[in-house]
């Protein structure tokens, strides 16, 4: 565990969670990783991952293409099968047998790189989609919140259009008020804003920054190390499978101890 | 008599080795006896199914009204009257009627069938009601004239026939070869076009068409060949054979066997070519009735076949091995295999088995909806596949289960995709009904061979059976594209 993140981060909104003020080591984890193994037939994607990740805490995966930052994000809501390990989220063991996937997934929002909107469904039903068909709200609620959701982040005016009508800033922006929609208490970033046209990055990059404002817990893979610097918690380095450093921002980008670490990021800041 | 020769098939060849069997078995088989009061009516009051050819004039085929007629029809409802029993005919072609018998989907065939001695070991035969023969005919302007003529030319002989037997047994001497067809109208058409010089049938057969304005000549003598009878299956239907017999006794007396054969083979004025607007009125309604039965077919295969298609299309992609394994089974098997195959399959071959008879519209809908369903299942698993695979795993992220997220998220993403596949198959499965006809099915393409086997139009009624298929699949064509652009936005 790192030693600098016992403080709340300088950034934190006043106006957020009470949460946010409790000293980050005496905050319930919400996802502990032990042991985490992960292969695609003799290809190790990952080995030996531990990660535990605090209520409200903001943690960004970095590294090099190849390194097993999206396999590994994608184990957290078990988009994919591990392989040996354990991952336990809210208390739920994802690996056992007898968990349920689907509800605890609802508590798990996840944001792709492609977006993967329902291209056959206006913005708004995409909002209100899960909402209804679990059973969370009525039609009405449903669409009450998906409103305001598209208000919060700025797309209140392309309710009905669909997402081939919008630009990828746009999209990804939709993604997240769906991901948001199912009010969940985790989100995944899989690099979020890698599709994008690099003006839109700052809209979709706003719209995490106001989330992690508000105290959500949230696991970010990404390739922004200026925003991954500003937003994070705590900063996770991988590079062939494993999570070679670890540590506060200011410890990864200003103070990086392994070699791998110093090369990656002397090639990309 | 004056009809001279005959019709004398061979036994199919599956039949040969039935054939061996039962010659061990010969000598204990019983002869079938003729009833000597004209008053006995041994199978009073009791119903027959009986198989006959489709198109074998003037034995049996369709008048213009659609109705099966003929000498073997007629005389077949005349003992049936005077004996008390009543029958159901059903038009199979004729290698088809004899394997529907052996496989008892019919308790008798009257189809111009020759009574031979292998046949004998096989079908217990009624008493002769017809004698036959074979004869050579060309076309009325050719220079062919004698036997003679025919030498370096190619002749059209029918596949099976009694006609073929003796065209290959003189060959030699006068110097022709021969080509086969499996249709009297083929076999026409091929000398009318010009490819062969001459073709041989049998007699009355010949006879009737040139009676019927067929632009043709006889060509040499007539050649002998046997004797018609309706057969049953050996040992099964002593007392059908029995009333057949009194009854023909009876109808021979009476003078109604000899009204009959002069209805069909008297000398009659010859008709007259009709117009080609009038040919096509003359022949509507029977087509309309053709065209009815197909289309329920079709409706009914395309119907079953999607069931078929979204269960097995959903096993194949469902993940399990053993739901996939069986998906893939099934689409192998379907499309591995000619349509053709699987209607004889599912029309002869299941009830040869199981005893279970099909009526040939059940057959055929059977197999063309597994056909056009293991086209569908692959369909099905296309359009399935062919949704990004982010849009389940977007919709799973939400916690929605497998079911929701396929039924919400994937398949009108999949449905879309699969569209103009669905439409091109119903269009296939639409025209495969044609094949229903090699069962007897009275679909439009076999009412149009029975149209044919009559007037000899062939040029005409093709163009006319073509247009109509046309006609038909451009409008489902059409209505499916409105359903596509209504439905998939």
């Amino acid at each position: 565990m790192s030693t600098a993140a016992n403080e709340p981060r300088a950034g934190a909104d006043p106006s957020a969670t009470e949460t946010s003020r409790v000293p980050m080591a005496q905050r319930k984890d919400v996802i502990v990783v032990k042991d985490l193994a992960k292969s695609f037939g003799d290809n190790h994607v990952l080995h030996d991952v531990d990660v535990t990740v605090k209520e409200g805490e903001v943690v960004a995966i970095i590294g090099p293409s190849g390194a097993g930052k999206s396999t590994f994000l994608r184990c957290l809501n078990k988009l994919e099968d591990v392989t040996s390990g354990h991952v336990v989220v809210n208390g739920h063991d994802l690996t056992e047998k007898g968990t349920d996937l689907d509800t605890v997934r609802q508590d798990i929002g996840m944001v792709f790189q492609h977006f993967n909107l329902f291209p056959h469904m206006t913005v708004l039903q995409n909002v209100m989609l899960a909402p209804v068909q679990l059973g969370r709200a009525s039609k009405e609620d449903a669409r009450r919140q998906a409103e305001a959701l598209l208000e919060r982040v700025g797309l209140a005016e392309k309710a009905d259009a669909r997402p081939a009508e919008l630009s990828g800033g746009q999209k990804q922006r939709v993604a997240i008020a769906r991901a948001l929609a199912m009010k969940p208490d985790i989100m995944l970033f899989d690099e979020a804003t890698s599709a994008l046209d690099p003006e839109m990055v700052g809209e979709v990059l706003e719209v995490i920054r106001d989330l992690a404002r508000q105290g959500m817990t949230m696991v970010l893979v990404t390739h922004e190390m200026g925003f991954a610097r500003e937003v994070a918690d705590r900063v996770l380095f991988m590079a062939d499978g494993v999570i070679k450093e670890e540590g506060t921002p200011a410890e990864i980008f200003e103070r990086p101890r392994d070699p791998r670490t110093q090369d990656f990021l002397s090639k990309v800041l | 008599m004056r009809h001279l020769l005959d019709r004398q098939r061979r036994a199919p060849a599956v039949l040969a080795l039935v054939v061996l069997l039962l010659t061990l078995a010969a000598p204990f088989a019983r002869a079938a006896t003729p009833a000597p009061n004209p008053n006995n009516k041994p199978a009073e009051g009791k119903h027959y199914v009986v198989g006959t050819d489709t198109t074998f004039a003037p034995f049996e085929f369709r008048a213009a009204n659609g109705d099966l007629v003929g000498i073997d029809m007629d005389l077949l409802h005349a003992i049936a009257q005077d004996q008390g029993f009543t029958v159901e005919v059903r038009s199979l072609g004729f290698d088809a009627a004899v394997q529907a018998l052996q496989s008892r989907q019919v308790d008798a065939v009257m189809a111009g069938m020759s009574i031979t001695e292998p046949r004998k070991q096989v079908f217990d035969f009624s008493d002769a009601y017809f004698d036959s023969g074979v004869q050579f005919a060309a076309p009325k302007t050719s220079s062919v004239n004698s036997l003679a003529d025919l030498k370096g030319k190619r002749v059209a002989v029918k596949t099976g026939t009694a006609g073929a037997d003796y065209a290959d047994s003189v060959k030699t001497q006068y110097g022709f070869s021969t080509v086969a067809f499996g249709q009297t109208a083929d076999m026409v058409n091929d000398v009318s076009t010009g490819n062969s010089a001459a073709y041989i049938d049998d007699f009355p057969v010949v006879a009737y068409s040139i009676q019927q304005g067929a632009p043709m000549k006889l060509i040499g003598e007539k050649a002998p060949a046997g004797s018609y009878g309706m057969a049953v299956n050996k040992g099964t239907d002593p007392e059908l054979i029995a009333a057949f017999n009194q009854g023909l006794a009876n109808i021979r007396a009476n003078g109604e066997y000899d009204r009959v054969l002069a209805k069909y083979l008297g000398e009659q004025g010859t008709t007259q070519r009709t117009g080609f607007f009038t040919l096509l009125a003359d022949s509507f309604p029977t087509l309309m009735k053709g065209l009815a039965l197909t289309i329920a077919a079709a409706a009914l295969s395309i119907l079953f076949a999607m069931v078929l298609g979204v269960v097995f299309g959903f096993f194949k992609v469902s993940g399990n091995l053993a739901l996939s394994w069986l998906a893939t089974a099934y689409v192998a098997i379907f499309r591995g295999t000619p349509v053709l195959v699987q209607v004889f399959f599912f029309y002869f071959g299941i009830p040869a088995v199981t005893g279970i008879t099909l009526t040939a519209f059940t057959a055929g809908v059977i197999t063309l909806s597994l056909n056009a369903g293991a086209y569908m299942t692959e369909i099905v698993r296309g359009g399935i596949q062919g949704v990004d695979r982010g849009q389940m795993e977007a919709a799973r992220s939400l916690g929605l289960p497998y079911m929701k997220a396929m039924n919400k998220v994937v398949l009108p993403q999949a449905i879309k995709i699969m569209t103009p596949s669905f439409i091109n198959q119903f269009i296939i499965t639409l025209k495969d009904t044609s094949l229903l006809a090699v069962i007897g099915l009275a679909e439009l393409t076999y009412m149009g061979q029975q149209i044919i086997a009559r007037n000899f139009r062939s040029f005409e009624m093709w163009l006319i059976i073509g247009v109509i298929y046309f006609i038909v699949i451009g409008l489902l064509t059409i209505a499916s594209n409105k359903v596509d652009k209504r439905f998939n936005k």
